[in-house]
């Protein structure tokens, strides 16, 4: 592993579901990179694909999904890769870590993952303690006893009230939001590089939220690890994010460092995200929903995949499909997917002829209100 | 757990109140007398009354209830007529009998079902899984009766390599076991004549345990802790073993026990085809000779082998899952 390779690099990314329907392109070509010590969001709407490219990089994807293309590569090791065999087919490299391999290298001793439901993540009927010690014995090489006081200090460290008396408890005896601490205690006592949190607290009250948002943010600031958070929430994105990546429809469509992606919007569906939600800075009469819903990804809308709920949708959006490319290069680089950038992709989206996605929050102010005011 | 167990088992005694009064009632509505059957076709007068009076049949039901139970509470359930031996005793000399081929075809079911069930839930829609659910479809669909009589056709008749009829007890003594003079000789028998038996009377509950092991199996391999296991390294066979089998076998115990009622009714068919003297061919001549006090005391016992087959249903299901007793504790 080179100095200057990132812990984890995703490159072209493809995961595919074969159903009846027909072929579900989940994650279609996604790209990012995770620094060590970072915590990398993977944010967008449910079926955006955000879970499956998560698990995708764990190579944890179940039937009838299956990777297709693209690479992943982890502290120098490929654990996704593919080449054109002869016959100009895609076929595995042959660096590519065997499974046996993934799970014995990597799988919960280098990445660990934290599963959005905590109370169907523990098995009901095993103790807490058990679980966590049965998990840090395999993936520390540490007898039962050792493993046995790992788990204990771990739960203390994650803010469990007396851990040694809680050890033999089932889980259906910890509330949900322990039982979140104790998922974020495996994750960690594993010691693992990276740590893929898949929805950690979707399933959790706003109080808990908050709590374990600050728990990890301690913990992670503590033990180094770096995180790929996946998650819908703006907000979490917002709180705990360094980069982040914005998914719709299988692509990452928007791509830079927190505080640009929200200061500095490059693609309509982030702005409209980010309309989505209430903000502390800005005073709004009511919230403004993201209209329609995210198509089927079996057939997803040609050119740009947003064009059929973009505010900002003009022709030249049906047609041209817009690659994640540099939209502004200051500092560190900002990705986007939109046509609108006209200096970068140059499809002549100035000249086209608006679709008419407008909603009335997108219509000119000063046309609404003179209108508005005729009437009454 | 102990707290729980107690309470179960408290909870069987008015269960049990009801089936013997249920089993009290029902036996007095059955049409015909007991005492013309006692006596033949025309008995005199004098006869009758003193039948009567010494059976307590001439007081009134309330009556009769009320005496049946105080005896029912001692352990007597009174005398067959047929046999003229206390109930009690009839049941105990037949009741091996009958546990032994329960057991057996219970062994031979769970034995071969469990495996079965969980490699075909491991190799869904494979080879294997596919000949595993056909023979599971057939065994549940098959009349145990006609599996008996076509093991008999076959293996008595034509190929004469098993016994055709009744059963030896393993613990039996040589000496008295035709053509057998050491105890090796007589187990050897005895699995002889036990093989048809349990075949005959086990293959539908192998059949049922399969189908619902297959799937219970199938439920629990989807679990999110299951994908958890998985996304720290446990290699799928301890995931199987471990992690999926326990929580898997809440099913299975609940259709095992409702099998061991159904397997009782199933043994009064095998022990009919195989001319097995055993509880089921009592209960049968008991109902063919209107030996009221021997059906009765028969089909208590068959209620109360249900009641402990339901409270050992519950018991194992306290065991496996902590969630069951959760809040007893305290």
């Amino acid at each position: 592993m080179s100095a200057d390779e990132p812990l984890l690099e995703v490159r072209d990314l493809k995961t595919q579901f074969f159903t009846a329907e027909g072929t579900v392109r989940a994650v279609d070509g996604v790209s990012f990179t995770v620094e060590e010590g970072e915590i990398v969001g993977i944010v967008g709407e449910s079926g955006a694909g955000k879970s499956v490219a998560a698990s995708s990089i764990l190579r944890l994807v179940e039937d009838p999904g299956e990777i297709v293309g693209g690479e992943v590569r982890f502290k120098g090791e490929t654990l996704v890769g593919f080449e054109e065999g002869p016959d100009g087919e895609l076929r595995e490299r042959d660096e590519m870590l065997s499974n046996g391999e993934m799970r014995g290298r990597i799988r919960g001793r280098e990445i660990a993952i934290i599963f959005q439901d905590p109370m169907e993540s523990l098995n009901p009927v095993f103790t807490v303690g058990g679980q966590l010690q049965e998990f840090i014995e395999i993936n520390r090489d540490l007898g039962g006893e050792e493993a046995e006081q790992e788990a204990i200090d771990m739960l203390r460290e994650v803010g469990i009230p007396e851990p040694e008396a809680r050890y033999d408890d089932y889980p259906h005896q910890f509330s949900g939001g322990m039982r979140q601490r104790v998922l974020i205690a495996m994750a960690l006592a594993c010691e693992p590089s990276l740590i893929i949190a898949d929805e950690p607290t979707t399933a959790l009250d706003v109080t808990v939220e908050g709590q374990i948002l600050d728990l990890v943010e301690d913990l992670q600031a503590k033990y180094e690890t770096s995180f790929i958070w996946v998650t819908h929430d703006m907000g979490v994105v917002a709180e705990i994010c360094d980069r982040v990546n914005v998914m719709y429809l299988g692509e990452v469509i928007e791509q830079a460092e927190v505080k640009d992606l929200f200061y500095d919007t490059k693609h309509p569906y982030t702005g409209a995200l980010l309309d989505s939600i209430p903000r502390p800075d800005e005073t709004v009469e009511e919230l403004n929903p993201i209209e329609g819903v995210m198509p089927e990804a079996i057939n997803p809308p040609s050119g740009c995949r947003f064009h059929p709920r973009c505010p900002h949708a003009r022709e030249v959006c049906i047609e041209v499909h817009p690659e994640n490319r540099v939209v502004d290069g200051d500092g560190t680089p900002h990705r986007g997917a939109c046509l609108r950038h006209e200096e970068t992709f140059m499809a002549g989206y100035w000249g086209s002829d608006p679709l008419g996605n407008e909603t009335q929050g997108e219509t000119d102010p000063e046309l609404t209100t003179d209108g508005g005011g005729s009437d009454e | 757990m102990l707290s729980y167990t107690v309470r179960r088992v408290l909870q069987a005694i008015p269960v049990m109140l009801g089936i013997v009064t249920i089993t009290f009632l029902l036996t007095d509505a059955i049409p015909g007398d007991p005492v013309s059957i006692m006596l033949g076709p025309s008995p005199s007068a004098e006869q009758a009354a003193a039948i009567r009076a010494k059976y307590g049949l001439d007081q009134p039901l309330y009556v009769r209830y009320v005496n049946y139970l105080a005896d029912v509470v001692q352990g007597d359930l009174g005398r067959s007529l047929y046999f003229g031996e206390p109930v009690t005793q009839k049941i105990m000399e037949r009741l091996p009998v009958t546990l032994l081929l329960l057991v057996s075809s219970f062994t031979f079911a769970l034995a071969t079902a469990i495996p079965l069930g969980v490699i075909s839930a491991k190799r869904r829609n494979q080879p294997t899984d596919h000949v595993s659910r056909v023979v599971a479809l057939m065994g549940v669909s098959t009349p145990s009766f006609w599996i008996g009589l076509l093991l008999i056709i076959a293996f008595s008749f034509h190929l004469n390599l098993l016994p055709a009829t009744d059963l030896i007890m393993p613990w039996a003594d040589p000496a008295s076991v035709e053509g057998a003079s050491t105890r090796w000789d007589v187990l050897v028998t005895a699995g002889e004549h036990l093989i048809m038996p349990t075949i005959t009377l086990g293959t539908l509950q192998m059949a049922a345990v399969t189908r619902i092991e297959r799937s219970a199996m199938l439920e629990v391999l989807n679990e999110e802790y299951v994908k958890l296991a998985r996304a720290y390294g446990v290699g799928e066979s301890t995931i199987l073993r471990k992690h999926a089998f326990r929580n898997a076998q809440l099913p299975v115990i609940t259709v095992v026990g409702l099998q061991l009622t159904q397997a009782l009714g199933g043994a009064v068919l095998t022990e009919t085809v195989f001319s097995i003297n055993g509880m089921g061919r009592l209960i049968i001549r008991a109902i063919n000779n209107q030996d009221y006090e021997l059906v009765m005391g028969t089909t208590i016992f068959f209620g109360l082998t249900f009641v402990i087959g339901v409270i050992l249903t519950d018991l194992s299901y306290a065991y496996i899952d902590p969630r069951v007793t959760y809040g007893e504790r305290e």
